[in-house]
């Protein structure tokens, strides 16, 4: 009989889910992590685009008159809960935020079918850039290519890459061996030689052996693919073995001030690409601290809120909440459909000037969507590490998109393949 | 009351030797089954099918693998998740090389490489015994894991590394991939489970189960009565990844979709093996309560804050699920150390007997 009572309990209990009661507002839940190994990295992105929400929510009683009800579903980056969130909130959310490689993975094929947009914010599939093949999924502003391109392009403008030898210290898992079909090709291309070197996710703290190899091959630039504790490992490895730091570069999720504070002074000339910098001067930092801060309404803190990865979760949000604005405005009503988003976050046009109204001037570099352009490739800057935070070190540089868009195609057309019937928008021109 | 046994005669060998000599027993898994194969699929959300009878199903048969050697045959194993991604790769081998093979067949084919697979590593068993084979089948679990990363033709050279399940149909149903509909996965899933409990139960009371069970008690005296003992582990290992690597493929493509190598890694190892020691070593029923216990109950709880409406961040709950499925795994095993079975077992007997108690 326990079986049975306790069967027919999840059964009635999952009815009971499925029927739920409506909450006011455009329900838009976003697949948190503030708990398990990346939750150090997670929080201040979760605050950030919490903290966005609640501001729109405060200031302006949502956005386009309707109120944003933004929830967090706990997955612990753990794919298993992913999914369980995904399945969860689907029935009346009007977006998926799934924030990690394996949920996004899992959950691509599913939105086609469900017909939810997918918003992956600088990570995910580079090829979802591919808007005609990948209808509902947007990894604005930049893709992990485009970040590997910028990062080339760099090192590429300070002496030219013939013959130079450049280690890719990687995640060896979905997230890390991302770029690397760009990172192949571009070494083919400009003649540099790639050694790629993963670092498994159990020996994320202890890279002792990794670091041999590299003192070993002595590479002219470390490019690192991290995330969560491997960052801090990396960073700690290289200040011990007296790497240059000014010869390692990272992506923007290893641009982390808590990770670089670890090691201060010592980590000064480390450089990270990025599609997002605070800006405490900008107005939205004033209306944050008054509608949001001082109401407490926000699990941050001033320090945090001074950092990189909060900044970007303010700036993630931002791109959602202007994707249900445009899409308010085409609809002609507040209350939009997921497809409705999806029109939208299709066609974001976020400028300096709109930057300027929305008051986060510089916290993102401008960009724009369309149908076949999912990502918008807005180009990121190189920030440096000078001892206590972060600066910016050059101006705006843009991905080759001459050797990217060919890639993306190619992979994006490759995975329809594998996942016949996959429809695809031929409607998009271009 | 409800288990009176007076009147039941057994009139003949057969019905004594019957899967269920008590007719309360049939009824009641009657009455289950009736909600398996009915009352759940008509009645079930999206969410109930893809968080909890899914997945319980899945658990339940990899535990149930996993009991056949460990619970039956004595044999420690913590390599059961890597053997459950010989199943899975397997399986994604099969249907990308042979796209015209019925998925479920391909499904049931692909646990003949992982028995292939268990046996070669259950081959040190025949010398080593105890912790030291745990310790073996750990370099199983490592070194399977490592393999799926770093051959490149399992998973057909992805960029990512990981494999996807493609769309796959079967009689112009889809029944794997993102097109395939959740109660067709479910009962698909449930067919599988059913048939592998079938044959498991079976297996388990004829001869192969005593001879595991004797192996178990005490290998030397079971040598000693003529049981062959490496015949004994080895069909041990064999069936049990048989079944483990069935479990690893229907986890893949009748319900994640999508799968990367670490996902195979040791937490999930040890996941399986509470289900199977909570639930009951060396018995079947306890592989499902272990798995509605451990995979089901903090699903359920997650959604219990919401369904009432209280305003708990998701991150408190996540703390607070933690805290309780812990709580509540140590006082079942404080209160009965041999499983969820044992005790319904017992609460079975006080009805037999019921009222009056001795």
């Amino acid at each position: 009989m326990k079986t049975l009572t306790r069967l027919a309990g999840a059964a009635a209990l999952g009815a009971l889910l499925a029927g739920g009661a409506m909450a006011e507002g455009l329900y838009a839940p976003n697949l948190a992590y503030r708990t398990g190994p990346f939750a150090a990295t997670g929080i201040p992105l979760m605050n950030g685009q919490k903290d966005y929400m609640e501001l729109m929510n405060a200031r302006d009683g949502g956005i386009g008159g309707i109120a944003i009800d933004f929830d967090e579903c706990e997955t612990g980056y753990s794919t298993e809960k992913g999914v369980e969130c995904y399945e969860k909130t689907k029935g009346k959310a009007i977006v998926t935020q799934p924030w990690s490689t394996g949920i996004t993975l899992q959950v691509l094929p599913k939105t086609n079918v469900d017909e939810i947009p997918i918003l992956a914010p600088g990570y995910g599939f580079s090829p979802m850039a591919d808007g005609k093949v990948f209808q509902w999924a947007f990894n604005t502003p930049l893709s992990y290519w485009d970040g590997a391109s910028i990062l080339i392009k760099y090192l590429g403008a300070q002496g030219d890459l013939k013959g130079k030898k450049i280690a890719f210290l990687h995640l060896d898992h979905p997230f890390g061996k991302e770029p690397l079909p760009y990172l192949e090709a571009a070494a083919e291309a400009q003649g540099f030689e790639l050694l790629p070197i993963p670092v498994g996710l159990k020996e994320m703290q202890n890279q002792s052996a990794q670091w041999l190899q590299i003192r070993r091959e002595r590479p002219d630039n470390v490019i690192m693919w991290g995330w969560g504790a491997m960052n801090a490992g990396a960073i700690t490895e290289a200040v011990k073995t007296k790497y240059p730091m000014e010869n390692m570069l990272g992506v923007w999720w290893a641009g982390h001030d808590a990770d670089l504070k670890i090691v201060g002074e010592a980590g000064k000339g480390y450089k990270s690409v990025s599609w997002s910098f605070p800006n405490p001067e900008a107005p939205i930092m004033a209306d944050l601290q008054k509608y949001v801060v001082e109401p407490g309404k926000t699990q941050s803190n001033a320090e945090e809120m001074s950092g990189v990865f909060y900044s970007r979760g303010l700036v993630i949000s931002m791109i959602l909440g202007e994707g249900i604005r445009v899409a308010q405005e085409h609809a002609g009503k507040p209350e939009i459909t997921p497809a409705d988003l999806r029109w939208g976050l299709e066609n974001l046009n976020i400028t300096e000037e709109r930057l300027d109204e929305l008051g986060m001037t510089g916290m993102v570099p401008p960009f724009s969507t369309s149908c076949d352009n999912h990502t918008g490739h807005s180009g990121g800057w190189i920030l440096e590490w000078d001892g206590e935070k972060f600066v910016k070190a050059t101006d705006l540089i843009m991905p080759d998109a001459d050797m990217i868009a060919p890639l993306e195609t190619k992979a994006a057309m490759e995975y329809a393949d594998a996942n016949q019937p996959w429809p695809v928008n031929d409607a998009c021109g271009g | 009351m409800l288990y009176r046994t007076a009147g039941q005669f057994k009139t003949s060998y057969k019905s004594d030797m019957a899967l269920f000599p008590v007719r309360q027993d049939a009824v009641l898994l009657m009455v289950i089954l009736g909600f398996a194969w009915v009352v759940f699929p008509l009645t079930a959300s999206e969410f109930a099918f893809q968080t909890l009878l899914i997945p319980i199903l899945i658990y339940a048969l990899a535990a149930q693998g996993l009991n056949i050697l460990t619970g039956y045959a004595g044999q420690l194993s913590l390599g059961t998740a890597a053997f459950m991604g010989v199943g899975a790769y397997a399986c994604y081998k099969l249907v990308t090389l042979f796209p015209w093979m019925n998925p479920v067949i391909a499904i049931l084919l692909s646990g003949i490489f992982s028995a292939g697979v268990g046996v070669a590593f259950g081959i040190p068993s025949l010398r080593i015994k105890g912790f030291y084979l745990a310790i073996a089948t750990l370099a199983a679990q490592f070194f399977l894991v490592w393999l799926f990363e770093k051959w490149g033709w399992l998973y057909n050279y992805n960029a990512s590394g990981a494999i996807q399940v493609p769309n796959l149909d079967m009689f112009g149903l889809y029944v794997a991939g993102p097109q395939a509909s959740s109660i067709v996965q479910y009962y698909v899933v449930l067919a599988v489970v059913t048939l592998m409990t079938l044959l498991c139960i079976n297996l388990t009371r004829g001869t192969l189960g005593r001879s595991w069970k004797a192996t178990r008690d005490m290998d030397i005296a079971a040598e000693l009565i003529g049981i062959n003992l490496m015949r004994s582990k080895l069909t041990a290992f064999a069936v049990s990844s048989y079944v483990v690597g069935v479990a690893g493929a229907l986890f893949v493509f009748m319900w994640r979709g999508a799968a990367e190598p670490n996902l195979f890694d040791i937490p999930l190892s040890f996941r399986i093996l509470f289900i199977a020691i909570i639930g009951g070593l060396g018995s079947i029923l306890g592989n499902y309560l272990g798995a509605i216990l451990i995979v089901g109950l903090p699903v359920m709880l997650g959604t219990v804050p919401q369904a009432l409406g209280l305003p708990i961040s998701s991150a408190t709950v996540e703390h607070l699920n933690i805290m309780i499925v812990g709580a509540l795994i140590v006082f079942f095993l404080i209160i009965e150390p041999h499983g969820l079975a044992r005790l319904w077992a017992l609460i079975r007997e006080k009805l037999i007997i019921w009222p009056f108690p001795h």
